[in-house]
C-alpha cells in the first residue's frame, strides 16, 4: 500500500451490494475495504462481473451501497444529500466511460462544458475558455465545433476525456476507458491518463482488462466476486484470468 | 439547483433536437388551446353582442296590473317611488320612463318614400340630461319648449293648412331659392285653365330644425327624437333591405349629413290621431299635428319605438288625458352598481314596494350563454387534458429512450431536481410553443369563420362584424393553459427520470 501523507482522497470499509432479491439476488461487493490516497493511479482489474464498475460507481456516488462506509474527500457519501453529492461530482470528479457517453446533439465544446451547465460559479466566456483549455490538453483544438458522429473512436474518447477534466477534478473515475478503442488509439489514451497523473496530480482510478494500463498503474487492486486481491503481484495474477493480457 | 439560463439553455437545445417527438407532442396542445381561444373568443363576442342588446346591470322596474270592477288600480310609478328606490345602497341610478298613452301617429318623407307610422305606444320621454351618446345628440336632444334661450326663436307664423279629411300632413319644406310657382294650365286638355293651389313652405328662420305650429301660430323647435340601435339594425337588417332603402351607417352623424342633414330626418307628428281605423274614438281631444326629428341614436331610447325628452309626453298626456297621466311614469330604468345584487335588489322591490321587475330576458340569454360557455371550456379542456396524457406517453418514452443521457447528466454533477426541471421544462416548452401555435391557429380559424360570415352571411339586427372578441385574457389564459397542462403531462415522467439510478441508467444500451 503506498505510504500516506495527507487524509484520502477515497476511504472504504466493508462496502457491500447486492442486486436483486430472493433467489435472484446476486452479491457484488463483499466487505469491500481500501483508501486511494492523492496522486495515486490504480488500475482496478478483475474478471467481468467481479464488481469493479460497481465499485467505481459507489465511489462515484452514482450508485449506493447495501452497507459499510464510503467516503470520499471527507464526505460520507452514505449521509450526504443528493445536492452534496451532484456537487462532488462535479467539482471534484470526472468520469471517463468506455461508451464514450457523448450527447449527438451539441458538439464537441458543448460536450467537454456540460458539467457547467450545473455550476453557479463560472460565467459563459470562461465556460468555453475552459472546454477549450481541455480539448487543447487532449489534442482536439481544431474540433470544437464538431458534432461527435464526425470523430473517430479515439477522438471521442479524448473528448469524454476532455469533459472529465473540464471541472480540473482531483479524482478521475475511468471504465474501461480503452474498452472500445484499437490497441494503436488505446495505447495514446494510456498515455494520456499516465501523463496527467504524473504531470497534473490527478488520482487515477482506472477500471480495466487492460495490461498496459495496470503496467503504468501504481497500483493494481484486482477484485473476484466481489473481493479485493490488493498485492500487485497477487492482483496480475487475478486480472490475467479475466482480460486479455 | 442549476442556473435558469443554462437550463433554458438545454431545455432549448433538447425541444428543438427532435422534430417527430415536438409534433408528437405539441399536436394535442395546439388542437386544444385553438378550439379553447376560438369558443371562449366567440362565447365573449356573443355576450357582449347580447349585452348591447339586454344591458345586464340594468333593470326595468315596473307595476304589476291590477284591475277592479274594470278599473285599473295598478300601484302608480310617481317621483316618490324613484326617490324611494335612489335610495338603496346597490343601486347607481334610476330613470324614469314615460309612455305616451294616447294615440299618436306619425308620416315622413324618406328618400322618397311616403311613410306612415303609429307613435301611441311606441314613443316614451326620457330625462335629457341622460343622453349623452355623442357630442350632437346631447346638445340637440332637449326639451325646447322650456329653453328660455329659444324664445328668440318664438316668431309668429302662418301654419300649413289642415285638410279636411283629417289626415296628418307631410312636414312642409322650406321655399327653395329660385322658386318659380307653377304655370296655371288646364286640368284636361282644351279645358279651362285652373289657378293651381299654392303650396305652403315652413316660413320659419332656421327651417332644418324649426316648423310652424298650428296650436299657438309660432316658430318651434322640432321635437328631438332619439331611436335605439335595435331600431337601426332592425331597419338595416329587415326594413331597408325589402323597401330598397340606404343602409344606415354606423356613424349616424355622417349618415344623416349625407343626406342633406337633420332636415332629411324631419316627420310631422299627428297627436291623438292613428294610422289604424277606428281606434281613436275615445280620445275626446281634438287631433293636432306637430313635428318631430331624428337627432340621432342612443342607447337610452327604448328599443322600439322613438324616445324624446319626458317633458314633451309629460304635456301632451296632460292635455289629452289629464294629470294622472302626466305623473304617472311607465317604467323606471335601475342601473345596479353590480349586476350580481340583482336578485337582492328584486327581492326588496317585490317585498317593500309591491313592485316587480320587468321579464328579462337578457338574463336568462346570459345564463344559457354562461351554460354553453362552460361546456365549450370543458369540451377544449378534455382535449387539452387528452393532449396532457399524449405528452405524458412521449415524455414516458423519451425519458426511456434517454436514460444514458439523463444518467450522464447526473454523472456530471446535475441534482435529482436538476434532472426534473430539465424534463418538465421541455414539456413546459412544448406546451408553450404549442400554445403559441394554437391560438395563432384559432385567430386563424376566427379570421376564416369571420370572412365566411361577412361574405355569405345574409345581413341581419346586430349581425357582428367579428364573431370573435379575443381579448388579452383568453390568449393569456390559453398559453398558461397550454404550458400548465404541458407541465402537468410531463410530471410523472420528470419524475421517473429523476429517479432513475445514474449508474444503471449509465450501463443502458
Amino acid at each position: 500500500m503506498a505510504a500516506k501523507d495527507s487524509s484520502p482522497v477515497v476511504r472504504l470499509r466493508d462496502v457491500t451490494k447486492a442486486y436483486g432479491t430472493g433467489a435472484a439476488k446476486a452479491q457484488v461487493l463483499r466487505g469491500v475495504s481500501f483508501d486511494i490516497d492523492k496522486g495515486e493511479l490504480i488500475a482496478l482489474v478483475g474478471q467481468s462481473g467481479s464488481g469493479k464498475s460497481t465499485l467505481l460507481n459507489v465511489i462515484g456516488g452514482l450508485d449506493k451501497p447495501d452497507a459499510g462506509e464510503v467516503e470520499v474527500f471527507g464526505v460520507d457519501t452514505q449521509a450526504a444529500s443528493d445536492a452534496q453529492l451532484a456537487d462532488l461530482r462535479n467539482r471534484k470528479m470526472g468520469f471517463v466511460f468506455q461508451a464514450f457517453n457523448l450527447l449527438d446533439h451539441l458538439n464537441v465544446l458543448g460536450n467537454v462544458t456540460l458539467p457547467a451547465a450545473f455550476s453557479h460559479h463560472t460565467k459563459q466566456d470562461e465556460v468555453d475558455h475552459r472546454g477549450r483549455e481541455a480539448l487543447r490538453k487532449v489534442g482536439l483544438s481544431d474540433f470544437a465545433h464538431r458534432k461527435p458522429g464526425e470523430l473517430s473512436g479515439g477522438q471521442k474518447q479524448r473528448v469524454a476525456i476532455a469533459r472529465a477534466l473540464f471541472g480540473s477534478p482531483e479524482l478521475l473515475l475511468c471504465d474501461e476507458p480503452t474498452g472500445s478503442l484499437d490497441s494503436d488509439t488505446g495505447h495514446e489514451v494510456i498515455e494520456f491518463l499516465r501523463e496527467l497523473n504524473a504531470k497534473d496530480g490527478v488520482t487515477l482510478l482506472i477500471v480495466t482488462h487492460e495490461r498496459r494500463i495496470s503496467s503504468v498503474a501504481k497500483r493494481v487492486i484486482a477484485m473476484r466476486d466481489g473481493m479485493l486481491v490488493e498485492t500487485t503481484d497477487e492482483a496480475l495474477a487475478v486480472a490475467g484470468k479475466g482480460g486479455p493480457k | 439547483m442549476m442556473p435558469v439560463k443554462r437550463l433554458t439553455r438545454m431545455v432549448v437545445a433538447n425541444t428543438l433536437r427532435s422534430r417527430r417527438h415536438f409534433v408528437l407532442s405539441a399536436f394535442g396542445i395546439v388542437i386544444g388551446i385553438a378550439t379553447f381561444v376560438v369558443f371562449l373568443a366567440s362565447t365573449e363576442q356573443v355576450g357582449a353582442v347580447l349585452e348591447k342588446i339586454f344591458p345586464l346591470d340594468q333593470v326595468t322596474v315596473v307595476a304589476p296590473r291590477a284591475s277592479l270592477a274594470g278599473m285599473d288600480v295598478s300601484k302608480k310609478l310617481d317621483d316618490k317611488i324613484v326617490k324611494t328606490i335612489l335610495e338603496r345602497s346597490e343601486v347607481k341610478s334610476a330613470l324614469p320612463r314615460m309612455s305616451l298613452v294616447f294615440p299618436a301617429a306619425g308620416r315622413g318623407d324618406f328618400e322618397g318614400n311616403d311613410l306612415k307610422f303609429e307613435v301611441g305606444g311606441f314613443a316614451d320621454g326620457i330625462d335629457p340630461n341622460v343622453v349623452d351618446d355623442d357630442g350632437r345628440t346631447k346638445e340637440l336632444f332637449k326639451d325646447w319648449d322650456m329653453d328660455a334661450s329659444d324664445t328668440k326663436h318664438r316668431i309668429a307664423c302662418t301654419p300649413p293648412p289642415e285638410p279636411a279629411n283629417g289626415e296628418i300632413i307631410q312636414s312642409p319644406r322650406a321655399r327653395p331659392k329660385n322658386y318659380k310657382p307653377p304655370e296655371p294650365k288646364p286640368v284636361v286638355p282644351g279645358g279651362p285653365v285652373v289657378e293651381p293651389e299654392p303650396e305652403y313652405f315652413n316660413e320659419c328662420p332656421d327651417s332644418d330644425r324649426y316648423y310652424c305650429d298650428g296650436a299657438d301660430r309660432m316658430c318651434h323647435h322640432r321635437v328631438p327624437i332619439v331611436m335605439s340601435p335595435t331600431m337601426i339594425e332592425l331597419y338595416n337588417g329587415q326594413f331597408a333591405k325589402s323597401h330598397g332603402l340606404p343602409i344606415a351607417d354606423a356613424d349616424f352623424v355622417k349618415f344623416v349629413t349625407q343626406r342633406g342633414g337633420l332636415n332629411a330626418m324631419r316627420f310631422s307628428i299627428g297627436l291623438g290621431s292613428t294610422t289604424i281605423a277606428g281606434s281613436n274614438t275615445s280620445i275626446k281631444h281634438k287631433p293636432r299635428r306637430l313635428e318631430g326629428v331624428l337627432v340621432g341614436i342612443s342607447t337610452k331610447a327604448m328599443p322600439i319605438g322613438m324616445t324624446m325628452p319626458i317633458g314633451y309626453i309629460q304635456r301632451w298626456n296632460r292635455e289629452f288625458l289629464g294629470d294622472e297621466a302626466a305623473s304617472t311614469y311607465s317604467s323606471i330604468i335601475v342601473t345596479l352598481k353590480d349586476k350580481t345584487q340583482v336578485a337582492v335588489f328584486a327581492q326588496w322591490l317585490q317585498d317593500k314596494l309591491d313592485l316587480r321587475l320587468d321579464d328579462s330576458l337578457g338574463e336568462k340569454f346570459a345564463t344559457v350563454l354562461f351554460v354553453i360557455r362552460l361546456v365549450l371550456v370543458l369540451i377544449s379542456l378534455v382535449i387539452i387534458g387528452i393532449s396532457a396524457i399524449n405528452i405524458a406517453h412521449n415524455f414516458f418514452m423519451q425519458v426511456t429512450e434517454r436514460r444514458r443521457e439523463l444518467g450522464l447528466l447526473r454523472a456530471v454533477g446535475a441534482t435529482q431536481g436538476d434532472v426534473r426541471m430539465v424534463v418538465l421544462g421541455e414539456a413546459g416548452l412544448i406546451g408553450l410553443i404549442g400554445g403559441v401555435l394554437g391560438v395563432g391557429f384559432g385567430i386563424l380559424l376566427a379570421s376564416a369563420v369571420d370572412y365566411a360570415s361577412n361574405h355569405y352571411l345574409p345581413r341581419f339586427p346586430y349581425k357582428p362584424a367579428t364573431w370573435f372578441h379575443f381579448s388579452w385574457w383568453i390568449w393569456t389564459g390559453g398559453l398558461v393553459c397550454a404550458a400548465g397542462f404541458a407541465v402537468l403531462g410531463g410530471y410523472l415522467p420528470a419524475r421517473r427520470a429523476s429517479k432513475m439510478e445514474p449508474a444503471q441508467a449509465l450501463t443502458q444500451n
